[in-house]
C-alpha cells in the first residue's frame, strides 16, 4: 500500500516525459534546439538566412534561389510550389522553411509526416517580412542576428520615409503584367512600399492584394507614376502599351516606368534597397546625387 | 420505261455480305413489296436504291445510272419513309412537312405559299393536319410516321420507297396509309417500292411481291406466286396454311404454330 | 400551320437589333467609374479623361463583346446542327482548348530575341495571339483528321475526339500552372477564363470582318441546317450531300472560335446557352435563328462585361465567370418554365 503513490507518480513523470518528447509542435523547432541542416523553398527565406549570416547552414534551395551567388551553388530542391520530397528528405534538414500560400498545404503536411521540421511564415506584409527575419533567428539560434537585420531595415525605411515626407504623394499605379492587366491592390507589401516610397497606390482600397484592372479605371484614377514590376524583358512594352491614353499624367509626363526587381518583389531583405530604388522612381527630386548621404529633404513637387 | 433497275447488284458491310447479284426491274406506275426476314436485306436493299449506299452493280433510275444524278435531283424523283425517325431537335409537324420543300426553293428564301399549300395537302391526305403546329417528338409513333408520309408526299415525288411504313401503327391507320398509298398509285401513277414484314397486309395491297432469302431474290412475282406454303416454310421456317379470301381473292396466312 | 414567315424575319430580328443598339449604348456608359457624357461628348476628339474612358477604353470592348457574343452563339447553333445534338458548345470540338494551350505557350515560351523584330505599332495583333490561332489550327486539323471516314465527318467521332483532346489539353495547362511563376499564372488565367478587355480597334475591326464574314456565309446555309438535323441520311434523302456540308461547317466554326479563343480566351456557355434560349423562344428553324442568336449573342456578352467590370469594382472579373454565373440559373429558369418538352428531351 505504501509503495502505491510512488508507481503513480513514476508513472505521471513518464507520461509527462512521452509529451514532451513524442509530440514537439511542428510549427516551432525551438523546443527542440537550434538547427543546423535547413532548406530554404523560398528565393526570399534564402535571401533572408544569408543576410543573418547562415547561410552555411542551408543543405537545400529551390531552383530560383539566384542571390546571393552562394546560393546558387546550393543543392537544389525544385521548384517552390512543388518541391521534390525525396531531394528534400535526403539532405536530411532539421528544419525546412516556406512560405504561406506559396507551399500547398498537402505537401506541407506530408513533410511533416516524413518527419520533417517544417515552419511556414507569413510574408505578406512589411511587419511580417521584419517579423521573419526575427523568427528564423531565433530558430537558428541567434536572435540578435535578427534584432541587428530589422534594425538596418528600419534605418533604410526611415531614410526614404525623411526624404519623401514633405513632398505631396504621388498618385502611382503598380502592374505586374499587361495583358492581362494585373495590379498590386490594398494588403500586400508592395502597396505599403509604394506608401513608403511617397506614392498613393491608386488601387488601395482594392481588398485584393492583386487584381485585374480594366483601362477606365487607370484613366479614371490618372495617376502620375506607373511602374510595370513584372518579368517581362521588353523594357518598352508598358510605355506603349500605355501610349494611347493621353490623359494620364503618367503617359503625357512620360513617367511609364519598367522596374522588375527582385529587391522589391521579393519579401526579402533586400527590401530596403528596394525601396529606396523605389522612391527615386516615384520622388526624383528628392534624390539629388550629391545628396544621397545626408539625407537632404526636399521641398515641393 | 423502267422506273428502277438494278443489274446484278451485290453489297457487303466491312466483311458481311448481304446482297448477292440482285437483278430486279419496277415498271413506272407498280408498286411492289419486299419481303422477307431480319437481316436478309430488304433495308440494305432501300438504302441502294435510295443513293445512301453504293453496291457493287448498276443501279439505275429512269434509265440513267443513280451516280449520274445530284441529291437535289434525287430527291425530286423519290421521297423516303424510313423505319424509325428520329429528331433530336424540337420542331414542329408542319415545320418537317415543309422540309420537304427544300429542292423547290431557292435555299435563301423562305417557302412560297404554293409550298404551304402542297405541305397542307399532304398533311390532310396522312389526316395528320390535326396536330399540325404540335412538336414532333410530342406525337406517337403511328402519329410521327403519318407525318413522315406526309414530308414524303410533299417531296411530289415519282417514285415512293417505304421501309416498314406500318411498323408502329395501329389498326385503322394501318389500313389508312396503305388505301392512301393505293390510292396514289392509281390515281397518279406514283411508282411505290415498300419493305412490309406483314405477309397479309401485302398480299392484300400490293399487286407484286418479291421474296428476299440470305441476300437473294427467292421469288418475284404475284402474291399466288409468291405467298405458297412452301417459300413461307423455306424463307422464314414457318409452317402457315394460306387460304384464298373469297372478297379479295388474295392468299392470307394462318400461322400453325408448332405447339397447341 | 405555324411556320417560319417573313412577318416573323422581319419582327424577330429587328426587335433584337434595336435591343442590340441599346445595349450597346448603355454599356458604353456604364461601368466602375462615373463619367460625364456630355463633357466626353464635347471633347470626344481631344484627350480629357472622360472622352478618353468613353472612347478608348470602353467603346472598343463593347464592340468586341458583341462580335464574339454573336460569333460563339451562331458557332453554337452550327454545332448543335453538326453534331446533331443539343448539348454541343463551341468548347466541345478541341480548338478553344488548343487555342488556349497555343495562348499559354506563347506566353511562357515568347522568344524574345523575336522582340526587335516584331516590335512596331502592331497593337494587340502580336505573337500571342498568333500562336494561340496555330494552336487552334493544329486541334482542329487533329479532329478532323480522326472523325473523317469516307469523306464524312461522324458526329460520334468529332465528340470523342474533341472530348479526348480536350482532356489531354487540360492536363498539359495544369502541368504547365505548376511550373509557371505567379506572373504568367495570372497569364494562364486570362486564356481560361476569358477577358475582352482592349484597346485596339484594328483588332476589334478585324475580328468583326472576320466573324460577320463567316456569320453570313453560315446564315446563308439555314436550310440545309434545318435539313441535316434530321439526321444524315434524311438529309441525303431531302437533297443535302452531308459530307461537304459537314466539312465546310467544322471548318468555318473552326476557324471562327479560333480566331475568338485568340483574343479574348476561353469564353464559354455563351456558345451553349443562347441557342437554346432562342429556340425556346423562336423555334427551330435556323435561317431564323441564326441571326437570332448572332444577335441575342452579343447582347449577352456585352452585359457579361459590363457586369464583370462593375460587380466587384474596383477590380475586373474574368468574364466567363460572368457568363456561367449568370447565365446558368437564368437558362435553369427558362427550362423550368418552358418545360422540357421544346427541347425534344
Amino acid at each position: 500500500m505504501i509503495r502505491r503513490p510512488r508507481l503513480f507518480a513514476l508513472y505521471f513523470r513518464l507520461i509527462g516525459l512521452f509529451f514532451f518528447i513524442a509530440l514537439p509542435s511542428s510549427s516551432d523547432a525551438a523546443s527542440v534546439g537550434f538547427s543546423r541542416r535547413i532548406v530554404s523553398l523560398a528565393p526570399s527565406l534564402t535571401e533572408t538566412v544569408f543576410a543573418l549570416g547562415f547561410g552555411d547552414r542551408l543543405v537545400g534551395v529551390t531552383n530560383h534561389c539566384d542571390y546571393p551567388a552562394e546560393a546558387k551553388n546550393l543543392p537544389k530542391v525544385g521548384d517552390f510550389m512543388s518541391p521534390s520530397l525525396e531531394v528534400i528528405a535526403a539532405q536530411r534538414p532539421d528544419l525546412v522553411i516556406g512560405v504561406v500560400g506559396a507551399i500547398d498545404p498537402a505537401k506541407a503536411r506530408e513533410m511533416e509526416r516524413l518527419g520533417l521540421n517544417v515552419a511556414l511564415l507569413s510574408l505578406s506584409t512589411v511587419s511580417e517580412i521584419l517579423s521573419s527575419f526575427k523568427r528564423i533567428a531565433a530558430l537558428l539560434g541567434d536572435a540578435e542576428a535578427g534584432e541587428r537585420l530589422v534594425r538596418k531595415l528600419t534605418l533604410q525605411f526611415d531614410k526614404v520615409t525623411n526624404r519623401v515626407a514633405h513632398t505631396p504623394r504621388r498618385s502611382t499605379l503598380m502592374v505586374v503584367g499587361l495583358r492581362p492587366l494585373v495590379a498590386v491592390g490594398g494588403k500586400n507589401f508592395l502597396d505599403e512600399l509604394i506608401t513608403l516610397a511617397g506614392g498613393a497606390n491608386i488601387a488601395r482600397n482594392a481588398p485584393q492584394p492583386w487584381l485585374n484592372l480594366p483601362d477606365e479605371y487607370v484613366v479614371a484614377k490618372a495617376p502620375q507614376i506607373i511602374i510595370e514590376a513584372g518579368m517581362g524583358s521588353d523594357t518598352a512594352a508598358p510605355a506603349r502599351h500605355w501610349s494611347d491614353l493621353k490623359s494620364i499624367p503618367a503617359v503625357k509626363e512620360r513617367r511609364v516606368y519598367t522596374y522588375n526587381s527582385d529587391k522589391i518583389l521579393r519579401p526579402g531583405p533586400r527590401i530596403g534597397d528596394g525601396l529606396e530604388e523605389l522612391a527615386r522612381l516615384i520622388h526624383p527630386e528628392c534624390f539629388d546625387r550629391a545628396d544621397s548621404a545626408k539625407g537632404t529633404r526636399c521641398e515641393g513637387a | 420505261m423502267n422506273a428502277i433497275h438494278a443489274e446484278n447488284l451485290s453489297f457487303s458491310y466491312q466483311d458481311r455480305p448481304v446482297l448477292h447479284g440482285i437483278s430486279l426491274s419496277v415498271s413506272c406506275g407498280e408498286m411492289v413489296g419486299i419481303l422477307g426476314p431480319n437481316g436478309s436485306g430488304k433495308t440494305t436493299l432501300l438504302k441502294i436504291f435510295s443513293g445512301i449506299l453504293r453496291g457493287i452493280g448498276e443501279v439505275r433510275l429512269k434509265n440513267k445510272n443513280i451516280e449520274k444524278y445530284n441529291r437535289p435531283e434525287l430527291s425530286r424523283l423519290f421521297a423516303v419513309v424510313q423505319q424509325e425517325p428520329r429528331v433530336n431537335f424540337p420542331y414542329s409537324a408542319a415545320e418537317i412537312v415543309l422540309m420537304g420543300r427544300a429542292t423547290y426553293h431557292s435555299p435563301l428564301a423562305l417557302e412560297t405559299l404554293h409550298d404551304l399549300e402542297i405541305a397542307r395537302t399532304s398533311m390532310d391526305r396522312t389526316d395528320s393536319l390535326g396536330f399540325a403546329n404540335r412538336y414532333l417528338h410530342e406525337l406517337s409513333g403511328g402519329e410521327k410516321q403519318r407525318v413522315m408520309i406526309a414530308r414524303a408526299l410533299a417531296q411530289e415525288p415519282e417514285i415512293l420507297l417505304l421501309d416498314e411504313p406500318s411498323a408502329f401503327l395501329d389498326l385503322k391507320h394501318q389500313i389508312q396509309i396503305f388505301e392512301l398509298l393505293l390510292r396514289l398509285n392509281r390515281e397518279r401513277g406514283l411508282t411505290i417500292v415498300a419493305a412490309l414484314h406483314d405477309l397479309n397486309v401485302a398480299a392484300l395491297f400490293f399487286p407484286r411481291l418479291v421474296m428476299l432469302c440470305n441476300g437473294r431474290i427467292h421469288r418475284d412475282g404475284a402474291p399466288s406466286d409468291v405467298l405458297t406454303e412452301k417459300t413461307i416454310q423455306d424463307v422464314y421456317g414457318v409452317r402457315v396454311r394460306i387460304e384464298y379470301d373469297s372478297a379479295t381473292k388474295k392468299p392470307q396466312l394462318f400461322i400453325r404454330p408448332s405447339l397447341s | 400551320m405555324k411556320v417560319l414567315d417573313r412577318k416573323k424575319m422581319i419582327l424577330v430580328n429587328s426587335a433584337l437589333l434595336i435591343l442590340l443598339v441599346l445595349s450597346a449604348a448603355a454599356c458604353t456608359l456604364l461601368g466602375p467609374v462615373r463619367i460625364d457624357l456630355s463633357e466626353a461628348l464635347k471633347n470626344i476628339f481631344s484627350s480629357t479623361a472622360d472622352a478618353e474612358i468613353l472612347l478608348r477604353a470602353r467603346l472598343p470592348r463593347v464592340l468586341l463583346g458583341i462580335a464574339i457574343g454573336g460569333g460563339m452563339a451562331v458557332c453554337g447553333v452550327v454545332l448543335q446542327a453538326l453534331l446533331a445534338n443539343p448539348l454541343a458548345c463551341p468548347q466541345m470540338l478541341g480548338v478553344s482548348g488548343g487555342a488556349s494551350l497555343g495562348g499559354i505557350l506563347g506566353l511562357i515560351f515568347f522568344p524574345n530575341w523575336l522582340l526587335p523584330l516584331a516590335g512596331g505599332r502592331l497593337g494587340e495583333i502580336s505573337w500571342i495571339p498568333l500562336a494561340a490561332f496555330l494552336g487552334a489550327l493544329f486541334s482542329m486539323v487533329l479532329v478532323y483528321r480522326f472523325s473523317l471516314f469516307h469523306g464524312r465527318l461522324h458526329p460520334y467521332h468529332i465528340l470523342l475526339s474533341g472530348v479526348i483532346l480536350n482532356s489531354f489539353i487540360a492536363a498539359v495547362i495544369m502541368f504547365l500552372n505548376s511550373i509557371v511563376d505567379f506572373y504568367q499564372a495570372q497569364g494562364l488565367l486570362f486564356w481560361l477564363m476569358g477577358s475582352l478587355s482592349t484597346r485596339a480597334y484594328v483588332t476589334v475591326g478585324f475580328i468583326w470582318f472576320y466573324i460577320l464574314l463567316g456569320f453570313l456565309w453560315l446564315w446563308s446555309k439555314g436550310l440545309a441546317l434545318n435539313l441535316i438535323t434530321l439526321g444524315e441520311d434524311a438529309a441525303m434523302h431531302l437533297g443535302v450531300e452531308p459530307g461537304a456540308l459537314q466539312r465546310q461547317i467544322f471548318i468555318a466554326s473552326s476557324l471562327m472560335i479560333g480566331a475568338m479563343v485568340s483574343v479574348s480566351g476561353m469564353i464559354g456557355f455563351v456558345g451553349l446557352m443562347v441557342p437554346h434560349v432562342m429556340r425556346l423562344l423562336i423555334g427551330s428553324d435556323h435561317r431564323l435563328l441564326l441571326p437570332a442568336s448572332f444577335l441575342a449573342g452579343g447582347i449577352f456578352l456585352c452585359w457579361a462585361d459590363t457586369l464583370a467590370r462593375v460587380l466587384l469594382a474596383p477590380a475586373e472579373l474574368p468574364v466567363g465567370i460572368v457568363t456561367a454565373f449568370f447565365g446558368g440559373p437564368f437558362f435553369l429558369f427558362l427550362l423550368y418554365r418552358e418545360g422540357r418538352r421544346s427541347l425534344a428531351l
